[in-house]
């Protein structure tokens, strides 16, 4: 519970400020109204799409730094250890319209949203001197804030959606230390291997 | 031996008759039996938590019971553990016990069972047990789930140097399992078939962020692992103390000591509990912890201090009274109230810590290098006089306080700086004066030492000097010098003066400082001795003069070889005659002068002695220019004139003259010297710095020798660099030049000047054409005394002419080539006005003369080019053009002139009426270089002469023509 309170919660309240938060959101229907808090820029698709190469570009490096930090095992153990083994990851088709390619999208983000958030709060806690790390963590997850945004610009503004449906990956809290550091790992190259697909699919 | 048998026996009997006992009582159930035991887990801590209850007891009824408890392992008859647990049981009571496990209790299944006894003083052991419970069995393996590899325990916190006892459960035992600490596999022991159990025996520290270890199977199961995170012994807070500053806070400080190493959340607390009030308190620093002081003025604390982690609690204690541990604040508006030129009052204020308490505060005070402290009572305001202070001096005072009654700290000191007041200067401007003489006037150089610090007792403003004329009293001028300038220069007649220099600040004048000048220089000849110099300085000491003298100055220059000399003095009392001259600008080799003045009774220095040295003499750095001079077969002449004694680095005495030969042979007045390089070569010394020529004899002629002069003094010699070559001439050689030089100039002037005059003296000596008059012809004509015989003037010729004709061949030529037929005159005698000396001519048969003396073969004809166009041939109308024409054409003309095309006519004026036959003249042309054989030109009577042959006229004529050359 200590997890949602920190990092889901305030996450949910920020993004769907207008429903409350935890409440699942689904998909508006076409000739529904919806609006945003702020105006969305003409652009959209543009900063979507820098975005998600900016999240791209950068997923690699923050995938060696947290597997670096977490010491022996890890780095020499990927495939066991850090492969992308997260059962209830939201899917992504590329071959969708955008439309659809938006809400998944908008579901894998606020998916990784939700768990770099678990990620960046235990590595504060187990590794507080790699500072780098937290570095790049933050950084992630404050562009995937902005795309996030902007995605729900997209949907609103040409969907006419305003609510999606999101899931959650697994609460981190009470799990044992190397339990974290593995689940984290696995969500990081599972993160990494999926940016790629969506970054090229946009 | 026998009866100890019977005894063991006997007592062995009675002992199993007693056990006998025992079983039939113990065979009754006892009425306080444990019941309802249940067994809670505590996996994180491995710990088994029992609870149980005792019934029957009455209400309100205590019994003192012991509970024996049984732990196995994996199967009850695998007793690992045996406890007797004491305690006193109320009725209805709940009772609780725990134990940690050494080993993860998800490992292997654990069994529990205990039973009770009144725990009875009187009789030591247990007798009377009751029934044991039955087993409870613990498995926490069920509840694992069902992955296939599993590591215990979870998160395991330890301290450095403990045991740790770590498993794996697997689910699947045929696979081959590994595992890691920190890269490297860990041996372990199988405790069941699915269970390996591995001990690390004292474990170390690692990291803050705990070690890793991890479990894998060689089937390509994933890894599980788990985190060991490993402290440093959590050490006992050092140095606790606490104090108040104000009375109303508390502040204790400690020292944690060295860190536990690990993560923030992990580590250690301070909690600070103070029993006499029963308040606690969580600290939120490692260090230190501010407590409030109780309202109702507790005056005694004892406090504990705990640190505490999840392995270990650390406590400390300290009792005291809060009187005795003020620690005053620092005091504050520190001021300075009266300040004069010697005295000031300073005055502090301190921060109340009660009504009663007496302050005790420490005043020092920082000036010229000297500290002065005192010590002063203070209740509320402080007050300090400092008095016999130096005027214009800046004083730094300090002040703080500690609790008078109780010490227990000073406080921190309060510093404030104040300066003095002013004052007149004290000393007269120490003053010294450089006199020249420039054109009958005296150019007096006036200087003055500034005054000290404590002389000036202020800023100098500016000096005054009054320069007054003692030959003429009324007279006297009067100079303002602004400060810092530490001289000035006068210019002075021939008159003695009296000057004074006194200095002035803002509140007074010093004293004047007087000095004489007088119009009689007074230089007499004083010789100069030699110190020696030391480190530190020069020793120097004169003979005390016999009158009055008022003192002695030392002269001399800081930097004597630069330009502005840094004029110093020293200045000492008439009862001195030493004194030690240092500097911190003497500098090893340069050469210092000390002049050594005394000072009448009127004021009037007067030089006394001069002294000079070094006060490190170097050696000699350079060596002297050497000119070689007087070279002869057996000797030359060094000499080095040019070369400064004074200005090297030490006293010279003289200078070392090597010589290397290949002989190798050194005469009287050498010696032989090894060089630094093994070279054997002849040393001739001399002592006489002032020597500076030197001749070197005894050399053998056309030999080769080096020489080298280098300088010497006591601390060594120059240095022996390149040495100067020199090979000796041959003994006969300066002879010979002598003879053989002048001989060559001569011959030389001779062979020049019958050069130049080659003309002339052909003339004088063998003429090309006699002079006639001077003939011994006219010796024999004057004999016959024939009047009718004169000699031929050249003015009385008539040139002859030669017409040069162009010859075409009418079938070939057309008409406009036929005007350059003309003929073309050349004039064969050169008139007075175009003649240019002599050079190339031309000479054709003159019939006017005899030739009877001719060489008729040498006479040269004028080649004239027979292709040579119109206009070349118009060009041969001056001699000159002629010339080149005949240069350009001459050599193939004589092989290929074509036949024909141009004649070449010789109009004899003289023979006029052969003109008119153009063809019949030969046309050879003459030779210019070899046209000067003389041809006899004088006509003489044919009875003297020979007649002339035709046969060699006419091949004169045409001799330098081939047959086909001829045109007729």
């Amino acid at each position: 519970m200590k997890v949602l309170a920190a990092g889901v919660v305030p996450l949910l309240l920020v993004l769907h400020w207008k429903h409350g938060a935890g409440s699942p959101l689904p998909i508006t229907p076409v000739n529904a109204t919806c609006a945003t808090r702020h105006p969305c820029h003409s652009n959209l698709m543009h900063q979507i799409r820098n975005q998600l190469a900016q999240l791209n570009g950068s997923a690699n490096a923050l995938f060696i730094l947290y597997y670096t930090a977490q010491g022996e095992p890890f780095p020499n153990n990927l495939d066991k250890l850090c492969g992308p083994n997260v059962t209830d990851f939201p899917p992504f088709h590329a071959n969708g319209t955008e439309k659809t390619r938006l809400v998944e999208l908008y579901r894998i983000i606020a998916y990784l949203g939700a768990s770099l958030g678990n990620i960046t709060r235990d590595q504060k806690v187990l590794n507080p001197n790699a500072l780098s790390l937290h570095s790049k963590l933050n950084a992630t997850a404050d562009i995937m804030r902005g795309l996030l945004s902007n995605v729900l610009c997209r949907l609103c503004n040409k969907y006419h959606v305003a609510h999606v449906d999101v899931a959650y990956g697994p609460d981190t809290s009470g799990k044992d230390v190397f339990q974290k550091k593995k689940l984290g790992c696995q969500l990081l190259g599972k993160y990494k291997q999926v940016i790629a697909v969506v970054a090229q699919a946009f | 031996m026998a009866l100890f048998s019977v005894f063991q026996t006997t007592f062995l009997l009675a002992l199993l008759s007693l056990r006998t006992y025992q079983s039939e009582v113990l065979s009754e159930p006892l009425p306080w039996a444990p019941e309802s035991l249940k067994v809670f887990i505590n996996s994180t801590h491995q710990c088994l938590h029992l609870q149980w209850s005792v019934h029957n007891l009455a209400h309100h009824q205590e019994l003192k019971m012991v509970f024996q408890i049984e732990i196995s392992r994996i199967k009850t008859s695998n007793v690992i553990w045996v406890e007797n647990y004491s305690t006193t049981v109320k009725w209805n009571q709940v009772l609780h016990w725990s134990w940690e496990s050494k080993l993860p209790l998800e490992c292997a299944k654990h069994f529990i069972r205990m039973r009770s006894a009144e725990d009875d003083a009187k009789t030591p052991e247990q007798s009377f047990w009751s029934n044991w419970s039955s087993w409870e069995e613990v498995d926490v393996q069920n509840s694992l789930g069902h992955d296939p590899l599993f590591v215990f325990p979870k998160d395991k916190l330890v301290e450095e140097g403990s045991n740790v006892t770590i498993c794996y459960v697997s689910r699947s035992p045929q696979s081959n399992i590994s595992c890691y600490l920190e890269g490297v596999q860990m041996q372990g022991e199988q405790l069941e078939p699915n269970v390996t159990v591995f001990n690390l025996n004292h474990v170390a520290f690692i990291r803050e962020t705990g070690t890793n270890i991890y479990c894998k199977g060689d089937q390509g199961d994933s890894i599980k692992g788990i985190v060991l995170f490993v402290s440093k012994v959590l050490e006992e807070p050092k140095e606790f103390s606490c104090e108040t500053q104000d009375l109303t806070t508390l502040n204790c400080t400690w020292d944690p000591g060295s860190d536990t190493g690990l993560l923030k959340q992990l580590s250690q607390s301070y909690t600070l509990f103070e029993s006499f009030s029963g308040k606690k308190t969580l600290c939120k620093h490692k260090s230190w912890c501010s407590w409030e002081v109780a309202p109702e003025s507790q005056e005694m604390y004892n406090f504990t201090l705990t640190a505490e982690n999840y392995l270990r609690k650390r406590s400390v204690h300290l009792l005291f009274n809060l009187t005795h541990r003020v620690h005053p604040m620092a005091p504050f508006s520190v001021l300075f109230t009266d300040v004069s030129t010697t005295n000031a009052t300073m005055t502090w204020k301190v921060h109340s810590t009660g009504n009663y308490y007496t302050l005790l505060c420490q005043v020092k005070l920082y000036g010229e290098g000297e500290v002065t402290q005192h010590n002063v009572s203070v209740e509320v305001d402080g007050e300090q006089l400092f008095s016999g202070l130096e005027p214009d001096t800046e004083y730094r005072a300090q002040v703080r306080c500690a609790n008078a009654n109780h010490f227990w700290k000073w406080s921190e000191w309060t510093h404030q700086n104040f300066t003095t007041a002013e004052a007149a200067p004290s000393e007269a401007p120490d003053v010294w004066r450089n006199v020249k003489s420039v054109q009958g006037h005296s150019v007096v150089t006036l200087f003055w030492k500034p005054l000290s610090k404590l002389q000036a007792n202020g800023k100098i403003l500016f000096y005054n000097i009054v320069i007054e004329n003692l030959d003429r009293s009324s007279s006297s001028k009067f100079l303002s010098i602004p400060a810092p300038a530490n001289g000035t220069e006068l210019n002075l007649d021939q008159c003695s003066y009296q000057i004074h220099v006194t200095a002035h600040n803002s509140v007074g004048t010093s004293p004047a400082s007087v000095i004489i000048v007088s119009g009689d220089p007074g230089n007499k000849e004083v010789e100069e001795e030699r110190v020696k110099g030391t480190e530190d300085g020069f020793s120097l000491s004169w003979k005390p003069q016999p009158g009055n003298v008022t003192g002695y100055i030392v002269e001399w220059c800081d930097r004597p070889r630069g330009p502005l000399c840094d004029l110093q003095w020293k200045s000492v009392g008439p009862t001195t005659t030493s004194t030690v001259v240092s500097s911190d600008a003497f500098r090893p080799g340069v050469q210092y002068n000390f002049r050594i003045y005394g000072i009448s009774t009127e004021r009037v220095p007067y030089l006394l002695e001069k002294k000079t040295g070094y006060s490190q003499e170097l050696a000699p750095s350079d060596n002297p220019q050497v000119v070689m001079s007087n070279l002869t077969s057996r000797s030359f002449t060094l000499s080095w004139k040019d070369y400064s004694i004074e200005s090297q680095p030490s006293f010279i005495q003289g200078y070392h003259v090597y010589l290397k030969s290949k002989a190798g042979q050194c005469h009287s007045g050498s010696e032989k010297a090894v060089l630094s390089d093994d070279a054997v070569c002849c040393k001739y010394k001399i002592d006489n710095p002032k020597q500076k020529t030197f001749v070197v004899e005894n050399l053998q002629p056309e030999s080769f020798y080096e020489f080298l002069v280098t300088p010497y003094s006591s601390v060594g010699e120059g240095p022996h660099g390149a040495f100067t070559k020199v090979t000796t001439p041959d003994e006969y050689s300066p002879i010979l030049i002598r003879v053989i030089l002048p001989m060559v100039f001569c011959i030389l002037l001779i062979m020049i000047i019958c050069y130049l005059k080659s003309q002339w003296m052909k003339e004088k000596c063998y003429p090309d054409i006699p002079d006639p008059y001077k003939s011994s012809v006219l010796s024999l004509i004057k004999s016959k005394e024939n009047p009718r015989l004169t000699i031929m003037n050249i003015k009385d010729c008539v040139p002859d002419s030669i017409e040069v004709l162009n010859k075409q061949e009418g079938t070939r030529k057309s008409l406009t080539e036929t005007e350059s037929s003309k003929p073309t005159y050349l004039y064969l005698l050169p008139t007075e006005e175009s003649y240019s000396g002599p050079g190339p001519c031309i000479c054709f048969e003159n019939f006017t003369y005899n030739q009877a003396a001719s060489d008729s073969a040498s006479c040269g004809h004028v080649p004239v080019a027979p292709k040579a166009p119109p206009s070349q041939l118009a060009l041969l109308t001056s001699p000159e053009n002629l010339l080149k024409a005949l240069e350009e054409n001459y050599m193939n003309s004589l092989g290929e002139i074509p036949a024909g095309e141009t004649s070449l006519n010789y109009v004899s004026q003289l023979a006029s009426a052969m003109t008119g036959d153009k063809f019949s003249l030969p046309t050879n042309p003459p030779e210019p270089a070899l046209c000067s054989e003389y041809k006899m030109q004088m006509a003489i009577p044919l009875g003297l002469a020979s007649p002339p042959s035709s046969g060699s006229s006419s091949l004169s004529s045409f001799t330098l023509l081939d047959e086909g050359e001829h045109y007729h």
